[in-house]
């Protein structure tokens, strides 16, 4: 049987079609979890919802631009330090939230003055700053205030700021995954070709799908300024407002996270007639090939087989000393989505570690088409997983490390196992080729860590290997 | 000189001090033994405030969601508060208590809660005869209050549901010490045994820092049961030490089981801590022992080092929680520091009457500011100003970047402090607290001291 009941989901059968385990021969065309589907309430599911999808992971990487919640407190409380993507001008994005402060009242009467109120004033305190993105929540979804409104209006009174309105409160859709969708379509339709970029260099392209995480955004750039190339919008890290308003003038549309950021890059296609070019921007081979394929299309080949080369020759020893000691190492990955299919054959390619196991908070089915694919025959693939779950699937299959989120990594020390930031990384940036070196050494540091080994003994038992292999 | 008491004039907030009242429900909910809260709204309410929890524990909660969509927007979410119910009861088989707890998208919609949940108490008895749960409606929308209204929102509402009846005295204590860390518990409940005095501490969070066993079982939640729950109608007296976080609860036992209410001054500092235990002995009868005049020498001994030397006319601002940072101002009296600047960050219209605020107004002969629902970029904007000095932060980690971009030394204190390691196993109150919070105010200072090499040298002979 491939798809699994697993033992705690007796009272809740309908599991039994999101857990695949997959054997050999098979492939998604015989078997494919559900996905994107709804949620069972008191399941302890690991899922946001989609006003942090589209404030947290996209639109709240911004270096440049406010981020106005219109709701209660929590909202934007919840959505402020939890995340690791900085930028070239002092982290202001990490550094500041903004909210409406929504009360009994104006969910009586209505909020839209005290969104007028408050977009006046945020910038008027912070005069520098002249873009805005503004979201609703589920309060002010339901009640109907007008955003589009009050920001038109403020708009025509202050004619050197520009506003973008997000309408996505936290019960739309089923997980995060749906307020990434509202975000990447309201921008394209409402702020690409609103403005003219200058350009620089006869090839350009817009980065999409990548938020800067611990420097990825930057780490990259450096490879394509060595390859001439100019990157017209970086889709969202370490971005300005103004240069996604610029996106329509880039020649090729290069992708990382399709699943976040898919939905403009097909609008670019289908609008302004830009090809969209897929990559996977973790692992050297992954990494090469999303040279090769960018250089191709540019066809300056050449440029990119000197930077392989040059790369390879700082890291690629760097990377092998790690494998040798990585290599046979289980692993699983409890993340988003697409970092389930970024990595599972990138890290058993460059580090000849065993992806055991993988959950997909919000994935898509063409997410699980492509991590089943890439994926091994013995591992689970899991959608929506939660806790009793993952304490089944930890018996079953015994990781050595897992790559998820700082809660998770808690539970799971209490197991014996150590994690690695999966969302926010530990020591990244975790792209690119050096980035990967840094994953391999974050993953060599957590597998081998000596307390592991302390934590398992026992000291009222008469046994002092343990100890002692740790002390050495 | 003398004390201003203003509001905060910008409507919007930028940075904000608190969580919304969920936030402050499910802290008050993993409190309780055999609990899982089950948050009544979209999943981000609750993923977000467990991500909250375990950046400032470095540990795991259970908290569930009914995982709101648009259908329930539209026809009400009845159907998601009882299929969640149920499936936390079907699966976790040793859960006795389930908080209910409503978003601000629920009580927009108006979702009957009792109304589901007697509806599930009837379902649960035919599935689960041998078994009583306790499902608990919390109402906390969050466009109320703060996560400070919403953890006394939490306790009030357990304590109503399970201290139904009258029970026999127990000589117990009921001790509710507020939204503090598992070191102030252990603190607390030292003292109740140095002092030979029978305790319910509500909640009782000691194992909110839990231990990596060699046989890895997990034993982070809460230890406040439903029978010491049940049993708090037959204490001889309850104890609130945090006005604004669970003394509604102790007044409640008060009305309705005649069980007396001492709500005290929040045990920051050591006058403060003195009228604790005074209080506990005269409810009592038990005498202050040997042992706990001693930790309060050591304290004595210790700030007495601190005070006139580096603390005096150091102008401190402290935000959090209202009365931790009442209690940080009356501390820091002791300590010669000047409580310049308190920021109190929600609408709440008693702080301004605080019978604590208004004894500090009184004394007032420094120059001081009480900001009441404050954000933190009064704070920042204050901070950068050339003609405000700012000498020391007291506050959590939301307000870090304040400290680091104007070179402000900053001791954390309160919740959260995901940016130090382990501040939620030291206690703040007490004695010993009173101490390990002034040696965290000095080091700050002297670490400043050196990286800016301001007199740095002061300390070679210290």
């Amino acid at each position: 049987m491939p798809m699994v009941l697993l033992e705690c989901d007796k009272d809740i059968p309908e599991r039994e079609k999101h857990i695949y385990l997959k054997v050999d021969g098979e492939d998604t065309r015989d078997f494919l979890p559900v996905s994107n589907a709804q949620t069972i309430p008191g399941t302890l599911s690991e899922r946001g919802c989609a006003f942090c999808g589209a404030k947290l992971v996209i639109g709240g990487v911004l270096k440049d631009t406010i981020q106005m919640i219109h709701g209660p407190i929590g909202c934007a409380y919840d959505t402020w330090h939890t995340k690791r993507y900085p930028t070239d001008n002092g982290h202001f994005n990490m550094k500041y939230v903004w909210s409406t402060d929504m009360k009994e009242s104006h969910i009586v009467f209505g909020g839209e003055k005290r969104l007028e109120k408050s977009i006046n004033e945020a910038f008027d305190e912070m005069p520098e700053i002249k873009r805005m993105f503004v979201y609703t929540t589920c309060p002010t979804a339901l009640i109907g205030d007008d955003i589009k409104a009050v920001a038109k209006k403020i708009m025509q009174e202050r004619p050197d700021v520009d506003i973008f309105t997000v309408e996505c409160p936290g019960f739309a859709g089923v997980s995060q995954s749906k307020g990434h969708h509202v975000l990447n379509i309201g921008w394209i339709n409402e702020k690409v070709g609103t403005l003219e970029p200058t350009i620089t260099s006869e090839f350009t392209m817009n980065f999409i799908g990548d938020f800067n995480i611990q420097g990825d955004t930057q780490l990259l750039n450096q490879y394509w300024d060595k390859l001439g190339i100019q990157v017209i919008a970086h889709f969202t890290g370490n971005g300005t407002y103004d240069d996604l308003r610029c996106m329509h003038r880039a020649q090729l549309n290069v992708v990382n996270c399709a699943r976040s950021s898919g939905y403009i890059a097909n609008e670019l296609k289908k609008q302004y007639g830009i090809p969209r070019l897929d990559i996977d921007s973790w692992g050297f081979s992954y990494m090469e090939e999303a040279i090769r394929k960018i250089c191709a299309f540019f066809g300056i080949e050449d440029r990119g087989e000197k930077l392989i080369a040059e790369e390879n020759a700082k890291w690629k020893g760097k990377l092998d000393w790690y494998k040798e000691r990585l290599k046979g190492s289980k692993m699983a990955i409890w993340t988003g989505g697409p970092r389930l299919w970024h990595w599972t054959k990138s890290v058993e390619d460059d580090l000849g570690v065993q992806v055991v196991a993988m959950s997909s908070k919000f994935g898509h089915q063409e997410d699980f088409e492509k991590v089943i694919a890439r994926g091994q025959a013995g591992t689970y693939y899991i959608d929506d997983g939660n806790e009793l779950e993952f304490f089944e699937i930890i018996d079953r299959v015994r990781p050595d490390v897992i790559f998820t989120g700082p809660r998770v990594g808690e539970l799971v020390k209490k197991l014996h196992i150590p994690y690695v930031n999966g969302h926010g990384y530990h020591n990244g940036p975790y792209m690119g080729f050096e980035g990967f070196v840094n994953l391999a050494r974050d993953m060599y540091n957590a597998v081998h860590n000596p307390l592991l080994k302390l934590a398992a003994t026992d000291i009222r038992v008469k046994e002092v290997v343990a100890y002692r292999e740790a002390a050495e | 000189m003398g004390c201003e008491i203003t509001t905060k004039k910008r409507q919007g907030i930028i940075n904000p001090m608190y969580d919304c009242q969920p936030a402050g429900a499910q802290y008050a909910g993993i409190g309780i033994k055999d609990c899982i809260p089950l948050v009544h709204g979209g999943q981000g309410c609750s993923m977000f405030v467990r991500l909250l929890f375990a950046q400032h524990f470095k540990e795991n909660f259970d908290v569930a969601s009914t995982s709101l969509h648009e259908d329930s927007a539209v026809f009400g979410g009845h159907q998601r508060i009882i299929d969640g119910v149920l499936t936390l009861v079907r699966r976790y088989p040793d859960l006795r208590v389930i908080p209910v707890i409503t978003t601000c998208s629920t009580e927009v919609i108006g979702d009957d809660v009792e109304g589901n949940i007697t509806k599930i108490n009837e379902m649960l008895k035919v599935e689960f005869p041998d078994r009583k749960v306790h499902v608990v409606a919390v109402h906390t929308p969050s466009f109320k209050s703060s996560q400070v209204g919403g953890y006394s929102q939490c306790v009030e509402a357990v304590i109503k549901n399970l201290a139904t009846a009258k029970v026999k005295s127990n000589g117990k204590i009921n001790l509710f010490p507020g939204w503090v860390n598992p070191g102030d518990v252990v603190l607390l409940k030292h003292y109740l045994s140095e002092m030979g005095i029978d305790g319910t501490i509500l909640m009782d969070t000691e194992d909110f820092d839990s231990p990596m066993l060699p046989d890895k079982s997990i034993h982070t939640h809460g230890r406040t049961t439903v029978e010491e729950l049940a049993g708090t109608s037959g204490a001889i007296a309850s104890v609130a030490l945090a006005r604004y976080e669970g003394a509604s609860a102790a007044e409640y036992l008060e009305k309705e089981f005649e069980v007396p209410a001492h709500v005290v001054s929040t045990p920051y500092g050591i006058g403060n801590t003195d009228a604790l235990l005074r209080t506990l002995s005269e409810i009592t009868g038990k005498p202050i022992p040997e042992s706990l005049v001693k930790e309060r020498g050591l304290a004595v001994d210790a700030l007495q080092d601190l005070a006139h030397m580096f603390f005096a006319n150091k102008r401190v601002a402290i935000f959090g929680h209202p009365d931790m940072v009442i209690g940080m101002a009356e501390f820091c009296l002791e300590v010669e520091l000047e409580p310049a600047l308190l920021l109190l960050g929600d609408d709440n219209s008693k702080y301004k009457k605080d019978p604590r605020i208004l004894a500090l107004k009184a004394r007032a002969n420094w120059d001081m500011e009480v900001v009441c629902n404050a954000d933190l970029w009064e704070l920042e904007k204050r901070a950068k100003d050339p003609d405000y000095k700012i000498d020391v932060i007291l506050g959590h980690s939301k307000g870090r970047y304040v400290a680091i971009d104007n070179n402000i030394p900053m001791a954390r204190v309160g919740f959260p402090t995901f940016d130090r390691a382990g501040l939620y196993r030291h206690p703040t109150m007490g004695y010993r607290g009173a101490m390990l919070l002034g040696e965290a105010i000095a080091n700050a200072m002297f670490a400043h001291m050196e990286y800016t090499r301001d007199r740095e040298w002061i300390l070679n002979t210290w």
